[in-house]
């Protein structure tokens, strides 16, 4: 029946059948590949990948450094940064965009063009503009992320809160900042929770090709080199924490929403 | 004409015998959207301690004047005065109640209770950079509005949230909420409109009883701390919880009257039509519904009939029954 529920047991179980069939056909994939070409490293063995796990733990004898520590210490941190840039950006343009018809007259049309434009186009203007430096890739994921999460927020901001409760606090004695602070914020802010965490997706995809592009150090940097030496072994270890990094902050984020706003109905 | 009808309390919070120390005053006040005519010529004094509820057929414009006494919607002509200060927006000296939307969905039952006196005594730069004084204050708030909740029987709700309490418990929330900043003036949108038979009636007898603490302190030599004004389309309600009974309508006698200043044949906007004492009742008591029913008639016959051009007024009767005409409306 359609949207009938399903015990936890068989949902766990299910999960379970979905990832061994991926490895299945992973495992068969290679082991078709190895019995025409022994050598091959497009599609490794889990021994190879094994091996590959080693590589990029294992100590390079040029820079003195881990791979796989530095590239994640280097993508991560650009994440970072970006993405609590991009999301303060929306967050302030949102809220006045929500509560101020001027400053929705005023940022609406330019925000709505940016959103139809793709950040990873705009990475020339970035170069060009920025430089090729931390700043840019900054940049390029606060930018990425900031118009259509801004508009998320004002949407929430302008929708969300029925007039009766901005009418009600200003009976309790508010004033406009604490109207937008401890109504209109604490009221939105499960959608900016939600908004930034489907936002952490498209950032990974600028960041990851900036690297490509440009980067000394970083994931998408790493898989560029990997992947010209023809050397998959490092390439699948690299998307496997990348796939693994990106499940734990979807998780964390959703337990920060969780959290920070109990009162939040999914 | 309305006669004043015996009551089951004994003593009402209205003395006649002193001036009327009045919280709210429609002077005048009209409003229109556009050339659609809404309200015309209002006048009204509610006096402190009064529970005074209005009623009037749907679309007459209760909930335009509830906004404009409110100040979020003000009138295009005449003021609304508390306290005798011109209302010009929404402030702390009314409380009010809406049908829905009336707690934040983010605070639990006892954080919503404790939200005013927190933005009525602090600043936000306060509760920002002082956060260890802000937290011994908000403790004292915090126990203030518990306080106020156990009065009003919601102790097992404290730390709830509204959308895990039941829609009277929400209410009566909202109620604390307001109550708790002692404003001039309670303002309620049909507020019971959203709840059952037996939690409605629960509600009724929770403003009974705040009635009641008006005459109590009143008999102490006190200033009755509850005036509320209560906008409902249930005459039953209207008439067992309000001591004052306020009808608004369109249909009086406005051509005979040449008060058709928007048009021939269009309607100036809805008057006072009715103003008449309601009996007390006490919530530990029977509902004598021969009262009720009596006023009910009454109040059908003037606010609500179509048909029956009334004279405002013949119906508007309230000082004449409290002080003997020595006060106009």
């Amino acid at each position: 029946m359609i949207r009938s529920p399903i015990r936890y047991r068989t949902r766990v179980i299910l999960g379970v059948v979905g990832v061994l069939v991926v490895a299945l056909a992973y495992t068969w994939l290679s082991y078709r590949q190895h019995q025409i070409n022994p050598t091959d490293q497009t599609i490794p063995t889990w021994q190879q990948l094994a091996a590959g796990v080693g590589k990029v733990l294992e100590v390079d004898e040029f820079s003195g450094d881990r791979w796989l520590v530095t590239d994640v210490k280097a993508t991560f941190y650009r994440l970072f940064v970006g993405m609590a840039s991009g999301v303060f950006l929306s967050v302030v343009l949102g809220l006045l965009m929500g509560c101020y018809s001027a400053m929705e007259a005023l940022f609406h049309p330019t925000l709505s063009f940016l959103a139809k434009i793709p950040p990873t186009a705009m990475m020339a203007v970035f170069f060009v503009l920025v430089g090729i430096n931390f700043e840019m890739y900054v940049c390029m994921i606060a930018f990425g992320v900031m118009p259509s999460l801004a508009q998320t927020v004002y949407l929430s901001a302008r929708n969300d809160v029925p007039d009766e409760l901005i009418h009600k606090s200003y009976t309790l004695g508010a004033s406009q900042a604490e109207v937008i602070w401890n109504v209109i914020y604490k009221q939105t802010l499960p959608k900016v929770l939600d908004a930034a965490r489907l936002q952490m997706g498209p950032a990974m995809v600028f960041l990851i090709a900036a690297e490509w592009m440009v980067g000394a150090e970083g994931f998408g940097y790493r898989i560029k080199i990997q992947q010209r030496l023809l050397d998959m072994r490092v390439v699948y270890v690299y998307l496997i924490v990348l796939g693994g990094a990106g499940f734990l902050l979807d998780t964390a984020l959703i337990r920060l929403r969780r959290r920070l706003c109990p009162w939040y109905a999914e | 004409m309305p006669v004043e009808r015996s009551s089951t309390a004994p003593t009402p919070v209205f003395d006649p015998t002193q001036p009327p120390d009045v919280v709210l005053e429609l002077a005048g006040v009209q409003h229109s959207f556009g050339d659609f005519h809404v309200l015309h010529d209002l006048n009204l004094k509610v006096v402190r301690g009064q529970v005074a509820a209005l009623v009037g057929p749907s679309g007459c414009g209760k909930s335009t004047l509830l906004r404009a006494i409110l100040g979020t919607h003000p009138p295009n002509n005449g003021r609304v005065l508390v306290n005798g200060t011109e209302v010009t927006g929404p402030g702390r000296d009314r409380g009010m109640v809406y049908q829905r939307y009336s707690l934040y969905p983010f605070l639990t039952a006892e954080e919503n209770v404790a939200f005013g006196p927190m933005l009525d005594r602090t600043t936000l730069p306060f509760r920002a950079f002082r956060p260890l004084k802000w937290r011994a204050q908000k403790k004292e708030i915090l126990a203030e509005a518990r306080e106020l909740l156990v009065r009003l029987k919601l102790e097992a709700s404290m730390q709830k949230y509204p959308h895990e309490m039941s829609g009277g418990m929400c209410q009566r929330v909202a109620i604390a909420q307001a109550l708790i900043m002692k404003p001039e003036i309670l303002l309620l949108d049909e507020p019971f409109g959203a709840l059952d038979e037996a939690t409605r009636e629960e509600m009724q007898e929770m403003i009974l009883d705040l009635y009641h603490d008006n005459i109590q302190v009143q008999q102490e030599g006190g200033v009755p701390p509850y005036t509320i004004l209560i906008v409902t389309h249930e005459l039953n309600e209207a008439i067992y919880v309000a001591d004052r009974i306020i009808g608004l309508s369109q249909y009086w006698n406005w051509e005979e009257s040449g008060q058709a200043k928007a048009g021939p044949h269009r309607c100036p906007g809805a008057t006072f039509v009715y103003d008449a004492v309601a009996p007390v009742f006490h919530s530990d008591n029977e509902r004598e519904m021969h009262l009720l029913n009596e006023q009910r008639a009454e109040i059908r016959e003037t606010v609500f009939n179509e048909s029956l051009v009334t004279i405002p007024a013949a119906g508007v009767t309230f000082w004449q029954q409290r002080y003997g005409g020595g006060a106009s409306q």
